[in-house]
């Protein structure tokens, strides 16, 4: 009813090709964008901006980034964090050499760093695959954070070893730093998420994304057909890394505001892997679902027996807290396999046929 | 529509959750105590004592005299697990009503100490976060008290020097650290005396992942033959280093810990081969003091606490260091509620209050806590007091009190905090600094 799809006919190739070719699709991102673009940052309170809205953007792009990496192009990593930290350090140094510069261009130019570091630690994958090439990355993982800790020139010699974010204009607002409003961050991250989404979207479709694919579906079958393999998965873990650095970037100067180098370790990675896995492998909605899963979902639920007088210990709460979760995680995981992207899809294929199930 | 409609309950229940969260709870008749609590976690075995501590003082106050001047005081406690993701979202969460933030880690300190200028709430952070927190004209809004890292360090050199940091000359001195933003905090000072009075430092890191085996860096340990071990360590990494130190048969007495690594559980670990093992402290377990009799008599025995009584919670350092927290907060509430003359003080008022805390000899006797607390008092140039400590010694079964009052070598301190203040203030322009003051 709502999804018939009967009526809209395509008379063109590029009509076939286009971004929705079910015009419902387009609808309901119109509605979501307006959503996310005027309805909550009208009704949100600080709260739930830094600790719902915030986060689970910049865990979605990060999602995102190791999505293109291990979904598209087959490449298992467990250096998403380290990977997040260089894009971090990397817009700290940027902006405390470089005062004057802006701070859209630092972040930008974070991620190159980030995606040269990616590319240096992709190189084995020229070799090895599968759990060899997750064993390869977890070195770049434990590297990295030793570098973060050790190298005191990242830290500006910081005597508490922490990077800490300076207020940052931008055009006359302060952007970032304590002195930034939630609202103007929410927005900073929001931008900068839109149109890496669309960059993501678009480069997955096309010529690049079939190449990953095909390297990820069999490695030999692409060799054979043309496909150069080392410049395709250097290129994956380039623009992967590249993704991912900025997320780390946002991460620290748009979220947290100070960091430390174990910020950046193994957990960190394992979320953002959880988020991508659980959110759907090879999918770009996924990681968006994943993160609402995984990052905003505790704190909703959190503050459910605050917000109804129930008197239940903080400490009972977070307990509670890590089972329903994990409860949920493996209810989905068994529902769908494939993840919540998948989930979605399966319910909007019903709703095409929908109220005639044949 | 299917997604529509899950967008739709899903933001309808963010703006309950958010919505509600809010100052749901009616504001005059009370003064709302927030705590990043963690009673999860890695560090949950040190960290639940200090809480539990610093809830029953408060207990105390609104059991025994219904409150403070009258006043209920609403203790609550958001569970951050030492995790600093969730600190900042207990931080969202409880700062529309808060008075204090009480960050409980140097790391959420140090992500929230940028904010305090801004949001206007002060920071009570006794006996952590960063050492120059001291310096009351650049940090507003930040109060270390009664002592900083920094003096900790310089107490802790006194003390084994005997009072004369020359005497260290040539000697070794390792510096077992956590390798994290509170582990570090002492290395500046340290390096400058070391330089200053000919002793050789050797830092040795802990990684946040090898706490619980420290075999690597007692090999160093052993290799390098120092004449002392400074211990700067928290959670598992005080029980791993000290069963590490009984092992080689490091000799104990050598073996000098911050406060936060004098931790009765620790010991107990070990018993009698820990005898010796000394930590720098600022306050002194009494368990037969008047206020500790209250505690027992209203709280305890009342069912209200959440102490666990057969593991001796109740004498231990840890649960009555969190009194002597509660006792300090308090004691700012309460010079906030004399000097304007409101029942419930708002967070500007309470930084007032924080600057002129005295807790005097007289005053502690007054509260039934003679001795368990070093005396200090604050001012708008000193958030930290200074008040000095004691040093406690394992006897193989408890913490028992095995000095006189030391007190830090100020004159050493002072310059460096000045020096790192304004660093800090330079870095995060622009800064607020309070010109005001004028001490």
């Amino acid at each position: 009813m709502f999804y018939r799809t009967a009526g809209q006919f395509k008379s063109s190739y590029e009509a076939d090709h286009a971004l929705f070719p079910v015009r419902q699709d387009a609808i309901l991102l119109g509605v979501i964008l307006v959503f996310a673009f005027i309805v909550f940052p009208v009704t949100a309170s600080e709260f739930t901006f830094r600790a719902l809205l915030i986060p689970v953007l910049i865990y979605s792009l990060a999602a995102l980034g190791l999505n293109i990496l291990t979904g598209y192009a087959g490449q298992l990593s467990l250096g998403t964090g380290a990977f997040m930290g260089v894009g971090a350090y990397a817009c700290y140094k940027l902006v405390s050499i470089f005062p004057e510069m802006n701070i859209v261009v630092a972040i930008a130019m974070s991620g190159f760093f980030s995606a040269a570091i990616g590319v240096l630690f992709g190189l084995p994958s020229l070799r090895i695959k599968g759990f060899y090439l997750a064993i390869a990355t977890l070195a770049a993982q434990f590297f990295l954070v030793w570098l973060f800790q050790k190298w005191a020139w990242l830290y500006n010699y910081n005597a508490s070893g922490a990077i800490q974010v300076p207020n940052i204009d931008m055009f006359g607002i302060t952007v970032a730093g304590p002195r930034a409003t939630a609202m103007t961050q929410y927005y900073f991250v929001l931008c900068v998420v839109c149109v890496i989404t669309v960059f993501a979207i678009n480069i997955t479709r096309g010529r690049i994304g079939r190449m990953w694919k095909a390297v990820r579906d069999m490695d030999i079958a692409a060799e054979l057909v043309g496909i150069n393999l080392m410049h395709t998965k250097l290129m994956a873990f380039f623009v992967s890394s590249y993704v991912v650095g900025i997320a780390g970037a946002l991460f620290v100067f748009m979220w947290r505001g100070a960091a430390e180098a174990n910020l950046f370790d193994i957990p960190l990675s394992f979320r953002v892997l959880f988020i991508a896995i659980i959110g759907g492998l090879g999918s770009i909605l996924g990681n968006f679902l994943g993160a609402i899963l995984i990052v905003a979902l505790p704190v909703i639920i959190g503050s459910v027996p605050q917000a109804f007088g129930i008197p239940v210990d903080s400490a009972m709460v977070e307990h509670l807290n890590i089972m329903i979760i994990g409860a949920l995680i493996i209810a989905f995981l068994i529902i769908e396999p494939h993840g919540l992207a998948r989930f979605w899809a399966m319910i909007r294929e019903k709703f095409i046929l929908w109220p005639f199930p044949h | 529509m299917k997604r529509m409609l899950k967008t739709a309950i899903l933001s309808s229940a963010l703006m309950m959750g958010v919505g509600l969260t809010g100052p749901a709870i009616a504001q005059d008749e009370s003064v709302y105590i927030p705590n990043l609590a963690y009673r999860t976690g890695p560090f949950a075995a040190t960290g639940t004592p200090l809480m539990n501590g610093q809830r029953d003082y408060i207990t105390l106050l609104n059991e025994r005299d219904g409150g403070l001047n009258g006043v209920k005081l609403e203790y609550d406690e958001c569970e951050t697990g030492y995790n600093t993701e969730k600190g900042v979202e207990c931080y969202e969460k409880t700062k529309a009503r808060a008075v204090v933030t009480q960050p409980w880690s140097t790391g959420i300190t140090l992500q929230v100490l940028p904010k305090s200028n801004v949001d206007k709430i002060p920071i009570l952070a006794p006996g952590y976060g960063f050492s120059p927190m001291a310096d009351g004209k650049v940090f507003q809004w930040a109060y270390n008290p009664p002592s900083s890292y920094w003096d900790g360090a310089s107490m802790i050199l006194k003390n084994i020097s005997d009072g004369n940091l020359d005497s260290l000359k040539d000697k070794k001195i390792a510096f077992l650290h956590l390798d994290h933003p509170f582990g570090k905090e002492p290395l500046p000072l340290l390096e400058v005396l070391a330089e200053k009075h000919g002793f050789e430092l050797v830092p040795i890191p802990v990684g946040l992942t090898e706490m619980q085996n420290q075999s690597a860096q007692w090999l160093q340990i052993r290799r390098e033959r120092p004449d002392f071990v400074v211990m700067w360590g928290w959670g598992a990494m005080n029980a791993g280093a000290i069963t590490e130190a009984v092992k080689t048969k490091y000799p104990m007495d050598q073996f000098v810990g911050v406060w936060w690594s004098g931790h009765d559980g620790d010991l107990k670990l070990v018993g009698e081969q820990g005898k010796g093992y000394r930590s720098i402290s600022w306050s002194v377990p009494n368990s037969e003091s008047p206020l500790m009799a209250d505690i027992k008599q209203y709280v305890v025995d009342a069912g209200k606490s959440q102490i666990n009584q057969s593991e001796g919670e109740f004498d231990s350092v840890f649960y009555q260091r969190g009194l002597m927290i509660s006792v300090i907060l308090v004691e700012g509430i309460k010079a906030a509620q004399d000097e304007f003359d409101v029942r419930s003080p708002s967070p500007e008022q309470l930084r007032w209050g924080l600057e002129n805390i005295k807790l005097d000899e007289a005053r502690l006797k007054e509260l039934g806590a003679e001795g368990m607390l070093v005396p200090f008092s604050t001012s708008c140039s000193d958030h930290t007091g200074h008040g000095g400590g004691w040093m406690l010694e394992w006897d193989g079964a408890k913490f028992v009190k095995a000095s006189e009052l030391l007190t830090p070598d100020r004159a050493e301190i002072e310059p460096l905090e000045t020096e790192k203040a304004k660093e800090y203030s330079e870095a995060n322009a622009p800064w607020p600094i309070n010109e005001e003051c004028e001490m």
